[in-house]
């Protein structure tokens, strides 16, 4: 056959079927569209979110190729060291940290170079300036220019700046002074953050590694520039992968509609197909014409989606980075890049699902002999008698999925966990026929509701294959739903639980500075003696914080008081001792307590020693417990504060809490602390606006997730309407046929939304089950092995049953135009159509 | 002889294509109870549309049509509804059982329409009367033609209808079934007085039944 004639014929059979009926056609086509934008747009979000680790000064002032850091800050002798070595080295040293802008609050980076040998473009060259401490030179996103002023909030001190230039263009949000001047407005007693080095070419990266590192003190580490960047992606490598898997969701339940789609076509055109055959079609020729449509659905759903997909990450990036920046590392999200990589990727994966789903239908259409092309009737009853085969299928998948849950992680990643979810949603779709089949034999069930009932429960049971396929489709979306929401919701009263537990004091108090989990601002540590005075006050717990790496992944090192902890605290642990015996442990030297997320990213239990380079020493700490922790997925080593001066003197706290004697009143406490602080920029917070706060900012962090699983149910409940206008299409002739036995036109619509509410609740049932079963998976095996949390498990009732209702109500609706279409038949006209 | 259907002077157009197509012309007609009569004519000749009028399943260009003294043109649709359920029955060249209800169901189904009650006991009933009680569970693919074509009978007669409309009823079916049909339909007219207006091409078959009209290009002739 020639490639014209193909052409032709494919407009013909394939094309024209889809013209004649472009609603449904649009409605399949978004359904991949959205699933197609939902995973577009979370990888561009991803990106964006994870691709601004380097600073804008960086980039500005060329590469390093070696990065010297050390936990608790670089001595700054260590330049000098490096510039008496007998190399032509470029040593640039760097003091960073974080400021917030005063008015709008931004927190930019705040950072301390050496202006000179930097040599930082910008519209200024008055090199006299540099050693003021009101100097700034700033990044061209703040909006700023030279001779502006700005006020900086930096620690707990407001300080005053004036700008003397803006660097270069696309340097975005920051703030750099001269390092002299940083040091003392961030008080940092001679310590630099880091050290960049440029080597000169002619020996090997490796080679230059060995020189520096001999050159360095013991605790200050070398690395290649970029490694720490490289950390941060590893470290928000897991969370990335989940989000992906999260958005894949949508896209499956896409593929299912499509799946539908073809089969529902398949049906529809079986005499069609069996007159083909009859006129020397081939098998092939059918198969390919089935897997074209499908393609088209991909096609027009893949550009749709490119489109949404690009507006939706607009969303999805403030999203991203508002958790990326909470729970993992600082970070201002990159402008969003779409490139033509990613658009081919998004075209394949559109055409690529809809091909995919397609070929069950277009293999079953291409097995249709002339003589076979027979009644639906007998083909639903084939399909009808092959459901227990089908239930037995079931069981061997979730024998499966029971397997892999007990698997362990790969490369920290749940690929055992994911592999479980698919196999259990597979076993449900493999379920779905038999209990669909089930309303057969509650038709006496039906009747009592009246004819009504009766005819849509006969019409779902009857074509139920395409009913299995759409209850399929929507209960996996509600059953992520479910399954995410009741995750949440555990995790979220876990939390809750945990903070009634773990926040036992009255106050705590922070810089004002925003605070992230890569940054922790100081305050003076004078104000731990100033509240210790007070007579209202019965105990000062200061808290200290560093960020550190550890085994290449970030990690908080932090200090408090553990006799305080020890009097106060309930901080459960994983032995289920009481809290006395970790502070105990905690007093008597060199030991540790870690988070859980820490003990699970490095496998770390009781009884094993952390060795710590800290500040220029080697220290060794004994972990004596591990503990519940849910505030950092980057994890906590938790040391006594007397150890952790011992290492690292500066006596500065990240916070405090503070306890008020009793009969003092917290909003009382709470005006004497504040009265107590005041000329610093130090907040004050009750115990209880401390937890609303975390549970905010948790609902945040959270919200992206509720978005994707609200995008997989809206393509579902499309698919519903879409499917349901193909049935009334289908049945135009019953419907006409009911017109002339007597039915009224509120009787057809009755049937068309009772059809709607039963797949509503069927989906809804089956989601339920399979929801509760991967909230299983999600809490016991995927969180546990991606984030390392142990979650406690609790119903989120409210938040279940009202999202169940808002779904079978959608769903119900989603027949109102259907049934209108219905109504509207012209029963002359379709009982005589054949 | 009680007269059940009134056809006076009814025209029907239809817009194809923006153009009109007059399928009836002032076609007069009145039929008594238990008349079996036959329409016959070729197709497009307006035998359907005849059928439609007569079944209050459409309205007339021009012209009245009455049933049982019920002017079907002066009613709204629940009204034109109520009266197809209580008056007439339908057959079909090509039965139009619905595939997912078992026999009895589909014979039961205009009575549960119509908020019936123990209306399976009145479908058995009509399905006695067409030899097809055996046959009450099955579902419609597992009948021949021509008991698919007794079940549509019963079904159509299960409201106890004054009219039976049946369009080509035998068109489908072989000669010695088409005949047991005939029989069938002759017997419903004679036995339990109902009206029956049969379209047909077959002038054999137009020969078991009590009067013919034959139509030629939407006339009477």
């Amino acid at each position: 056959m020639g490639r014209l004639n193909r052409i032709v014929l494919f407009d013909r059979l394939i094309a024209r079927p889809l013209r004649l009926e472009p609603l449904r056609t649009l409605l399949t086509a978004l359904a991949v569209a959205l699933g197609v934008a939902v995973v577009l747009a979370i990888e561009l979000a991803g990106n964006a979110a994870a691709g601004s680790f380097r600073s804008s000064v960086e980039t500005l002032t060329g590469d390093a190729d070696f990065e010297i850091t050390a936990t608790g800050g670089v001595p700054a002798q260590t330049v000098a060291s490096l510039a008496a070595l007998p190399y032509a080295l470029r040593i640039r040293p760097r003091i960073e940290d974080y400021a917030s802008v005063a008015g709008d609050g931004r927190t930019i980076p705040f950072i301390g170079v050496d202006m000179l040998a930097d040599a930082l473009p910008s519209s200024t060259t008055d090199t006299s300036s540099f050693q003021r401490d009101d100097s700034v030179w700033i990044g061209d996103g703040l909006g700023y220019k030279a001779g502006d002023r700005l006020s900086l909030a930096i620690n707990d001190t407001q300080s005053e700046f004036v700008v003397r230039g803006v660097l270069g263009a696309r340097t975005g949000e920051v703030a750099v002074v001269d390092l002299a001047p940083a040091t003392r407005l961030l008080g940092r007693n001679g310590s630099l953050d880091r050290i960049l080095v440029q080597v000169p070419s002619g020996r090997s990266l490796d080679e230059w590694e060995t020189v520096l590192r001999n050159a360095l003190p013991p605790g200050v580490t070398v690395a290649r520039q970029g490694s720490r960047t490289n950390e941060n992606r590893r470290m928000l490598a897991a969370f990335r992968w989940n989000l992906r898997v999260l958005s894949y969701i949508a896209l499956i339940v896409g593929a299912f509609l499509i799946y539908n789609t073809l089969s529902v076509s398949v049906v529809r055109r079986r005499a069609e197909i069996g007159i083909l055959r009859a006129l020397g079609a081939t098998r092939g020729q059918v198969m390919a014409a089935f897997l074209g449509e499908a393609a088209c659905f991909g096609l027009i759903g893949g550009v749709i989606g490119l489109a949404l997909g690009r507006g939706l990450a607009e969303g999805a990036v403030k999203l991203v980075a508002a958790t990326v920046d909470s729970l993992y590392v600082s970070s201002s999200p990159a402008p969003i890049s779409l490139g033509w990589g990613l658009v081919a990727l998004t075209m394949l994966a559109g055409v690529g699902v809809a091909v995919l789903s397609a070929l069950s239908p277009a293999w079953e259409a291409s097995r249709v002999t002339p003589v076979e092309a027979m009644s639906r009737g007998r083909r639903e009853h084939e399909v009808s008698l092959h459901r227990f085969r089908s239930l037995g299928m079931a069981a061997v998948l979730a024998l499966g999925a029971g397997l892999a849950a007990r698997q362990g992680p790969i490369g920290g990643r749940p690929v055992f966990g994911c592999i479980a979810a698919i196999l259990l949603i597979g076993c449900c779709t493999l379920a779905i026929p038999a209990l669909v089949a089930m309303l057969s034999s509650a038709a006496g069930l039906a009747r009592l509701c009246g004819v009504e009932a009766l005819l849509a429960s006969r019409s779902l049971a009857g074509s139920l294959r395409r009913t299995s396929v759409l209850v399929g489709a929507l209960a996996t979306a509600i059953a992520m739903t479910a399954a995410v929401g009741i995750m949440v919701g555990s995790f979220r009263q876990t939390v809750i639980l945990w903070m009634s537990d773990g926040l036992q004091a009255d106050l705590y108090l922070r810089p004002a500075m925003a605070t992230g989990a890569d940054r922790h601002p100081t305050m003076s540590p004078e104000i731990i003696q100033r509240l210790q005075s007070l007579p209202e006050v019965a105990d000062v717990d200061p808290f200290r914080a560093y960020e550190i790496s550890y085994e290449g992944l970030s990690a908080t090192l932090g200090a408090g008081d553990a006799r305080i902890a020890g009097r106060y605290g309930r901080r459960p642990l994983l032995s289920g001792a009481p809290t006395s015996t970790a502070t105990d442990q905690l007093l008597a030297g060199d030991n540790a307590i870690v988070s859980e997320p820490f003990a699970n990213k490095h496998h770390v239990k009781k009884g094993d020693v952390l060795k710590l380079s800290l500040s220029g020493r080697q220290a060794q700490f004994k972990v004596v417990d591990v503990y519940f922790d849910y505030s950092s997925e980057r994890g906590y080593i938790i040391l006594d504060r007397s150890t952790l001066l011992k290492y690292l003197p500066d006596p500065a706290p990240s916070n405090m809490a503070v306890y008020l004697k009793p009969g003092i009143g917290v909003d009382e406490g709470k005006r004497i602390v504040e009265n107590a602080v005041s000329g610093r920029k130090v907040l004050v917070f009750a115990n209880r606006t401390l937890r609303e706060d975390a549970i905010k900012i948790f609902d945040r962090t959270f919200a992206i997730t509720y978005a994707l699983e609200g995008v997989a149910v809206f393509v579902a409940i499309m698919g519903v309407a879409g499917a349901l206008l193909a049935l009334v299409i289908d049945r135009r002739r019953e419907f006409g046929l009911l017109r002339f036995l007597g039915g009224a036109t509120g009787q057809l619509r009755r049937i068309i939304l009772f059809e709607a509410g039963m797949l509503g609740l069927l989906a809804n049932l089956a989601g339920m089950v399979l929801g509760v079963l991967l909230s299983l998976l999600l809490i016991y095996v995927i969180n546990k092995q991606s984030f390392g949390w142990t979650i406690q498990f609790h119903w989120p009732v409210a938040m279940l049953l009202g999202a169940l209702t808002l779904v079978y109500v959608a769903t119900v609706l989603a027949g109102l135009y259907p049934a209108r279409v219905a109504t509207r038949l012209n029963p002359i006209e379709v009982i005589h159509e054949e | 002889m009680e007269s059940i259907l009134q056809i006076q002077d009814v025209s029907k157009e239809y817009l194809t294509d923006g153009a009109s197509v007059e399928a009836l012309r002032h076609v007069s007609a009145q039929f008594s109870r238990g008349e079996f009569v036959a329409l016959v004519g070729r197709s497009g000749c307006g035998k359907s549309t005849l059928l439609n009028l007569a079944g209050a399943m459409d309205f007339p260009t021009s012209g009245t049509v009455t049933l049982e003294g019920v002017k079907t043109s002066a009613l709204n649709d629940s009204s034109l509804t109520k009266l197809r359920r209580e008056k007439v029955g339908f057959i079909f060249q090509s039965f139009q059982l619905l595939p997912t209800l078992s026999v009895i169901e589909n014979v039961e189904l205009p009575l549960m329409l119509g908020g019936g009650r123990a209306p399976r006991q009145a479908a058995m009933e009509r399905l006695a009367w067409v030899q097809m009680e055996d046959f009450a569970a099955r579902m419609p693919y597992q009948l021949s033609g021509g008991q698919m074509q007794r079940v549509a009978i019963a079904r159509a007669l299960v409201n106890s209808p004054a009219l039976l409309l049946a369009d080509e009823p035998t068109g489908n079916l072989d000669t010695t079934t088409g005949d047991l049909i005939l029989q069938l339909l002759r017997h419903i007219a004679n036995e339990r007085r109902t009206t029956v207006l049969m379209a047909t091409h077959s002038l054999e078959a137009a020969g078991i039944t009590d009067t013919i009209v034959r139509l030629r290009d939407g006339q009477v002739v």
